[in-house]
């Protein structure tokens, strides 16, 4: 495979994972880079491509794999996504597809400018973007907590 | 390093003893924690082969709306998402390091039609890890064949545009 793959990649279940992949473009831009199915178009795999990193789209496949909207909007992770330029156009964007936007853009005390939305089957998404360069010291005045392994 | 564009944040009931089975069954290496004055933890961060991931609780609030950041264990094992690592090499030796960390072992290493070997993993508290290594090129012609599917690269050419 190519190898601009990251070497972590997410897999995101959807009840609807083709209107998931078809709203994660319109609000975040992800573009598609494979999409695999069955005889009948079901969706077997898929892959969306966002800058040099790779997302992965599938359906509830076993028991064990479930969307946010099958179990009361429980997550038992999300994806953190890392942009390097306009956060609040992205947010705006987002918001413009009919993203729930929980937390308007904001500058947190280490550094980013980050927001956080959650998606039409209950996925949350945290957008952020670095805006200033804070030194440990500084965060950990600001917060209160002790940081080991502030890069 | 730059940070990587997409970073899983991943929900544990018990969030330091998951850091140091991470650690031990899958040789992630903890980059970054933080902690309260109780020596709670706030937020951590773990780097395996220029990936990253977060490391977390359990929680919930008003910055999340409905939502409720769950480990697999507080909900019969269900996994919202899960994650695929990338090795360049050394899959089998991987499965046997995280087998004897104790991880269940849910598909030993076997090589797939799309070019992959790989194998799935749970961990203490439920979370899926599926590991893969390249073993062959195989194009969208070649999985086509051997598996009926359709393989596409956009949702217009799928004829769903």
């Amino acid at each position: 495979m190519a190898d601009w793959r990251a070497p972590l990649m997410s897999a995101v279940c959807y009840l609807d994972p083709k209107a998931a992949i078809a709203w994660l473009e319109g609000a975040f831009g992800f573009e598609v880079s494979m999409l695999i199915e069955d005889g009948e178009g079901n969706l077997a795999h898929s892959e969306m491509r966002f800058g040099d990193a790779v997302v992965m789209i599938g359906n509830e496949w076993s028991a064990d794999h479930k969307s946010p909207k099958s179990i009361g909007g429980k997550n038992t992770q999300t994806v953190h996504i890392q942009i390097v330029t306009d956060l609040d156009a992205h947010c705006e964007r987002a918001r413009a597809a009919g993203a729930e936007i929980l937390v308007e853009p904001a500058t947190q005390f280490y550094g980013d400018r980050t927001y956080r939305c959650r998606d039409p089957e209950g996925h949350i998404w945290t957008v952020a973007q670095t805006v200033e360069t804070v030194t440990r010291e500084q965060a950990e005045q600001a917060s209160g907590l002790k940081i080991t392994g502030w890069v | 390093m730059d940070r990587p564009t997409f970073v899983p944040a991943v929900f544990y009931k018990d969030p330091i003893a998951a850091l140091k089975w991470l650690e031990r069954a899958f040789g992630f290496e903890i980059s970054s924690l933080v902690t309260d004055a109780e020596g709670r933890l706030a937020h951590s961060e773990m780097t395996f082969r220029g990936g990253a991931l977060n490391v977390g609780g359990e929680w919930e609030g008003a910055i999340v709306g409905a939502a409720r950041m769950r480990s697999p264990a507080t909900v019969e094992g269900v996994n919202t998402q899960f994650v695929r690592i990338h090795l360049d090499d050394g899959l089998d030796a991987h499965c046997e390091r995280a087998r004897a960390a104790g991880a269940q072992i849910t598909d030993e290493p076997s090589d797939q039609f799309y070019g992959s070997r790989t194998y799935r993993v749970v961990d203490p508290e439920g979370h899926v890890w599926n590991f893969s290594q390249d073993v062959r090129v195989v194009t969208g012609e070649e999985m086509e064949k051997a598996t009926g599917l359709k393989v596409h690269t956009s949702l217009v050419e799928a004829g769903h545009g």
